[in-house]
């Protein structure tokens, strides 16, 4: 167990969990673009850290062709369903920005919402009637739209280039988690050590870069880390 | 502690492996296939990709006649497919363990439809448990095999989509090793001769007398004891239900049932003595509730928690607010989603060898009886051509029944995938043939089965375990089944495909095409040959290119006579130059040779 002591020696993860708090996490996004993965690494991360319960489902069927994919995660010292009930959401991660905005009215009032500015356009606005919004992150931030002030805080996390600069596109996932896990009283080494469970040993070294980069991005810097 | 953070499919695996099964058998469908895939990767388990579930079936049983520890694993279509075997070895009963794993998709994520594999222990008097979390697919498929060689009967572990590919952790144990028993010879046992099987009948449902005893007296039905204001509402409901009403209700008594075949009337009986209200809450079919009623108890259930789709928390939650409970956080209905964003179902993906036959089958404007696989896609816009989609091998006995309806003026075919034909094609085929009816059919022949994530078959070199076969000559199999008329055409020469739907069609006797490009995901990802590109100058945005579908093609800013013109995307183009033959005005070429 890797645990998550900071100098003090405490576990801010047992203290945040300890009154029955429970984390619902979402990460959305298009079939094909590594939900899953990010879904499996953010579950490890509280898995590894031990002594929590952890709950996970996710998209089934087709819809890794090309199709919206959503995963649920939930963590604290005890779970029930592994899904998350509509307007609960504390922790809204987009891998895609209409994606995030089609989710946005899962999150609950006051939660957070990480979403990428990458921009997938579905065939569907070629040949229907449909728009695609490209307007999402506005409207994610300006959500009156809904008729209601939901509170939502918006992180805005540019993936791809972010990862681009680390050396390759394809760890965008991990940078959003990077982003994500600012939020969550997990260590870095944790965090690391789930990593490195997911993804392939060639590419753990990229990996761990776009985590940092998406941590800092979320707002801790290198000096919070250990 | 050893914990690991498991799919229920994956739990199902490792209990299964624990409890020293031998042989695995299974045809891949969703929810499912993940049990299969996941114990071809231990030690000591032969696992194979049967052609359908009830040769799947057959090869379990068999082993398990044989003296070995045996499981099948199938989705709900599937357990209709291999439903004789499945019936008629209760009556038997086998030597060493069978475990049936049955994953049925409430919701409909992809399945056909929402049958209730419940019922299937009331059709056989197979006893049947149902776990609800992961920790629980892995203790009960290593108590099935116990029971199952308790009992001498199979032993059904059914799941729900959402126990299937949920995950959740996982204390897990270690192998126990299992002798072969010996099979002997039962000739009384095996050969289901009426002479045979009417005994055998009455020694079924005294089986069945016993294992409701077993279900009275299991650990597997269990009694949540609640607390606070709603421990006296009390509620029976198993598997994927009880996790709902759990998260829905905290606080009610609950009557967990692990056994949900027999069921155990008297503890339900006695449940039922303790509360004040007592509730149902079951995904699909009123099962439960329906028994227990008979049973003479007042019980409320289908009035409240819908018949239709997967019973989510919200879903429970929302039914025991409108019963009158006092629940805030049911209160309101509240969205998931903002309807308002464009939908994104799933596509064809760019390169998809089933694309140019489908463009090919809407131009000629044919009835389409299609099969099962991703070409069911086409049935979505931007393509929405097909005119039935249902079942695992109805596309060439539909169109033949079609047919002989009188068919139609444009034409008619059946189009099915390799796997499909495999698993059902052929019998349908032959049919046709000895029926001497013209029919036409497509074989989307893209050498994997695809759909469920590239699965092996019959058409490839290599079997689940990595052991070299000999991959089987479709069109050397039309030709032995009497079909005079076969074509093999390259689906990305969209001329080939028309000329060769023209041609079955106008074929005076059975007709087959089968197209001859693979997966573009799998078994491995096929990469870009070469690149295409639009020249915008000529460009007439004429939309033609636009009707495949592919989600490598995107509108631009510029405008023409008020439509789009057209780009493609350069990252994710894999070259099977489809739009460049449908473009009229010659925008589209090869990168680097306009």
């Amino acid at each position: 167990m890797s645990g998550a002591q900071t100098k003090a020696g405490a576990d801010p993860a047992a203290e945040h969990y300890a009154g029955g708090v429970v984390d619902d996490i979402m990460v959305v996004g298009v079939g094909g673009q590594g939900v899953i993965v990010a879904a499996a690494i953010i579950a490890d991360t509280a898995l590894l850290h031990g002594g929590l319960e952890v709950k996970l489902s996710e998209t089934r069927g087709m819809s890794q062709r090309g199709g919206s994919v959503s995963s649920h995660i939930r963590v604290g010292a005890t779970v029930v369903a592994p899904s998350i009930s509509p307007g609960e959401v504390d922790y809204l991660l987009a891998f895609e920005a209409a994606e995030g905005l089609r989710a946005a009215p899962s999150v609950v009032p006051g939660g957070v919402a990480i979403v990428t500015t990458q921009q997938i356009v579905p065939p569907l606005a070629s040949s229907t009637d449909y728009a695609y919004p490209f307007d999402a992150i506005e409207r994610l931030r300006d959500d009156s739209h809904r008729g209601r002030d939901a509170g939502l805080h918006v992180t805005v996390v540019d993936g791809n280039a972010i990862a681009q600069e680390v050396g390759d596109v394809r760890v965008s996932g991990v940078v959003l988690v990077g982003a994500l896990s600012a939020h969550l009283p997990f260590a870095a080494e944790t965090w690391h050590e789930a990593i490195a469970r997911n993804v392939p040993a060639r590419w753990l070294e990229m990996n761990l870069a776009a985590f940092g980069a998406g941590r800092r991005a979320g707002g801790i810097d290198a000096g919070e880390q250990t | 502690m050893d914990t690991h953070l498991m799919l229920g499919n994956e739990a199902v695996a490792r209990g299964a492996w624990e409890a020293g099964v031998q042989v695995a058998a299974a045809y891949p469908g969703t929810p499912s296939t993940e049990i299969v895939t996941n114990l071809a990767k231990y030690d000591g388990v032969y696992a194979e990709w049967s052609t359908n579930e009830k040769v799947a079936y057959e090869v379990a049983f068999g082993a398990a006649v044989g003296g070995v520890r045996a499981l099948t694993a199938m989705k709900s279509a599937g357990a209709s497919v291999a439903a004789d075997p499945l019936i008629s070895s209760v009556y038997t009963g086998i030597c060493g363990g069978l475990v049936v794993v049955v994953a049925g998709d409430p919701g409909m994520s992809s399945g056909m439809t929402e049958q209730d594999d419940r019922y299937f222990g009331r059709i056989s008097g197979m006893p049947m448990l149902e776990p609800a979390d992961s920790q629980e697919c892995h203790d009960f498929v290593r108590l099935a095999f116990e029971l199952s060689e308790t009992y001498d009967v199979p032993v059904m572990v059914r799941l729900s989509i959402q126990t299937a590919h949920q995950k959740s952790i996982v204390r897990v144990g270690e192998r126990v090793t299992v002798e072969r028993k010996d099979p002997g010879r039962h000739t009384d046992k095996y050969c289901l001769l009426p002479r045979f099987s009417r005994p055998l009948h009455a020694s079924l449902l005294e089986r069945v007398a016993r294992l409701r005893e077993y279900a009275e007296a299991s650990p597997l039905t269990r009694v949540e004891p609640g607390t606070g204001a709603f421990a006296r509402i009390g509620v029976i409901t198993s598997g994927a239900a009880f996790v709902s009403a759990r998260e829905a209700l905290p606080g009610a008594t609950f009557l967990k049932l692990g056994v949900v075949h027999p069921l155990p009337l008297e503890a339900i009986k006695r449940f039922a003595a303790t509360v004040e209200r007592l509730f149902v809450v079951e995904e699909l079919e009123p099962y439960l509730e329906e028994q227990i009623l008979v049973a003479g108890l007042a019980v409320e259930g289908k009035q409240w928690f819908s018949q239709l789709g997967e019973l989510t928390p919200v879903r429970v939650g929302r039914g025991f607010f409108a019963a009158g409970l006092d629940l805030p956080r049911w209160a309101e209905q509240k969205a998931a989603e903002d309807d308002s964003v464009i939908p994104r179902p799933p596509v064809l993906c760019t390169g998809c060898p089933h694309r140019g036959m489908a463009t090919a089958m809407k131009k000629l404007d044919l009835d389409v009886h299609g099969d099962i696989g991703c070409y069911d896609l086409t049935s979505l816009p931007p393509v929405s051509h097909m005119h039935s989609a249902v079942e695992m091998g109805a596309s060439i006995p539909m169109e033949q029944g079609f047919r002989r309806a009188g068919g139609s003026k444009k034409g008619s075919l059946a189009v099915i995938g390799d796997s499909t034909f495999l698993h059902s094609g052929l019998t349908g085929l032959l049919n046709a043939v000895h029926q001497r009816t013209n029919v036409t059919v497509l074989i989307q022949d893209n050498s994997i089965t695809a759909m469920t994530g590239g699965q092996t078959n019959p058409g490839n070199e290599r079997t689940l375990a990595g052991a070299k076969t000999k991959p089987v000559d479709l069109a050397g199999i039309c030709k032995a089944l009497g079909v005079e008329h076969i074509e093999i055409v390259d689906p990305y020469d969209y001329e080939a495909c028309l000329a060769a739907l023209k041609a079955g069609l106008a074929y005076d006797g059975p007709a087959v095409i089968i197209t001859n490009r693979p997966c573009m995901l799998f078994p491995s990802k096929v990469g870009a040959d070469g690149v295409y590109e639009v020249d915008e100058e000529l460009c007439n945005a004429c939309q033609q290119c636009m009707k495949l579908g592919c989600p490598s093609m995107h509108h631009t800013e510029a405008v023409f006579k008020k439509r789009h013109k057209v780009a493609i995307d350069a990252s994710t183009c894999t070259g099977c130059s489809l739009c460049a033959q449908l473009c009229k005005p010659g925008a589209i070429a090869k990168a680097g040779t306009a």
